[in-house]
């Protein structure tokens, strides 16, 4: 997008709805009445989100407010678990603010514009959607992984059936838990409003007749492990600060792989035994540029996570039969899928013995 | 009588009228444009204006994060 058109209003219908009639100023600041574009542009705030939204939409802002979108506590929680002190460390907080924290969101970036970190401009003029974008907004920032899954951009990676059948957007399954979780929410999946899929299928889960895996599985296999195929999974990211004094990173290149493992974050919630993990590209050094042992807990979380790849099959290679999963190593986590330095990270989710066929 | 009646009406009626708020021919207020909607509307103007972007993505980033 040029930046012209980033603020081009290429309609002035959104001039007759509620928002259009409140004015630019009362939002954005500024002075209308100046002609001078850079006098005129004195004070203006791009994003009032924070000051503007709550005046009349109180309710969800507040709500809002507390939202991993917002508040960006899951990336907070996995470093300081992995023993990032922010306090003892003053550099944890310049990689904080160079590499994790545009990677929020705000009312306007999801319901206006484009998000900021992928560049921002308005999604269409200045209309207000009450239904963010697929495109440009949620897999503008969730695409890599996700977004590419759920498309089936991944070569030879079928896309999920619930894109492929149903054409669903990402907003027909997850809706209020965008907006809030819990008060204390830490990761993304500490949160009561969470999608589930018993929500769209719940005669699974009150009629297993007929369905021997079901019969026998549903209590202890998360449903990603019997109908989610391959995904991708990232390794040994490092950030810095390049020649221009711009923040980068470098990865590996990424890997296609589908590993089941023991639940990590096992609750009442998501009592399952099995799950599937993705790894994360976190590495022991990824900070090292800022400081040496700025990780110093590293092996407390496990680089193999609690992964929910948005690929779902109705049949899956290790759903065709019994044999095709018990007794597989290939597709579960053993310690010769781990790197030797992730491997004490990584106990907890390892799969000691492979069920047996 | 009918004629203090009618004489009632013919005053009572431009009045409740006047106080209701009704005018037969009302003054309809022009509509005023902010010069925000002016410009930002003007692709030409705003092509002239705009100022380079800085690049703030570093060419040296590399892999998905």
């Amino acid at each position: 997008m040029e930046v012209w058109e980033k603020v081009f209003l290429d309609d002035a219908d959104f001039l007759q709805d509620t928002h259009g009639k409140v004015g630019c100023v009362i939002c954005h600041g500024g002075d209308s009445s100046l002609e001078d574009k850079e006098l005129a542009h004195v004070g203006i705030n791009a994003d009032p989100s924070d000051i503007s939204c709550d005046t009349c939409h109180s309710d969800v802002a507040h709500v809002n407010a507390l939202s991993l979108h917002t508040t960006l506590e899951g990336f907070k929680t996995a470093l300081e678990t992995r023993g990032c002190d922010f306090d003892e460390y003053p550099e944890m907080n310049e990689v904080f603010e160079n590499h994790c924290d545009s990677c929020h969101t705000s009312c306007g970036q999801c319901h206006v514009s484009r998000p900021d970190e992928t560049g921002g401009g308005f999604l269409s003029s200045h209309e207000f959607r009450e239904t963010p974008s697929t495109q440009y907004n949620c897999i503008a920032c969730h695409g890599s992984r996700v977004g590419a899954e759920y498309l089936g951009e991944n070569e030879g990676i079928p896309a999920d059936v619930h894109w492929t059948q149903e054409t669903m957007t990402c907003t027909d399954c997850h809706g209020e838990e965008l907006h809030g979780s819990t008060q204390d929410a830490s990761t993304r999946y500490d949160n009561p409003n969470a999608v589930k899929c018993e929500d769209c299928h719940e005669d699974v889960w009150t009629n297993t007749e007929g369905n021997p895996q079901h019969e026998q599985h549903l209590s202890d296999l998360q449903c990603q492990v019997c109908h989610s195929v391959s995904y991708k999974n990232c390794y040994g990211c490092h950030v810095s600060i390049d020649e221009e004094g711009i923040p980068c990173r470098i990865s590996e290149a990424s890997q296609m792989d589908f590993e089941i493992g023991y639940n990590p974050i096992r609750s009442s919630e998501r009592p399952y035994k099995y799950v599937v993990l993705r790894h994360v590209p976190t590495c022991s050094d990824t900070f090292d540029y800022y400081g040496s042992n700025l990780i110093s807990n590293f092996d407390t979380l496990s680089t193999w996570k609690y992964a929910t790849p948005h690929n779902i099959q109705l049949h899956t290679p290790q759903n065709e039969s019994c044999e095709a999963c018990h007794g597989n190593s290939d597709i579960f986590l053993t310690e010769e899928d781990i790197r030797a330095d992730e491997l004490e990270a990584n106990q907890g989710v390892i799969v000691e013995e492979i069920p047996s066929p | 009588m009918k004629k203090v009646a009618y004489l009632l009406f013919a005053v009572l009626i431009p009045v409740v009228l006047i106080l209701t708020g009704c005018n037969p021919s009302p003054e309809v207020p022009g509509e005023e444009v902010s010069s925000c909607v002016i410009c930002h509307s003007d692709k030409d103007m705003l092509q002239q204006a705009a100022s380079a972007e800085v690049e703030q993505v570093s060419e040296e980033t590399s892999g998905e994060g």
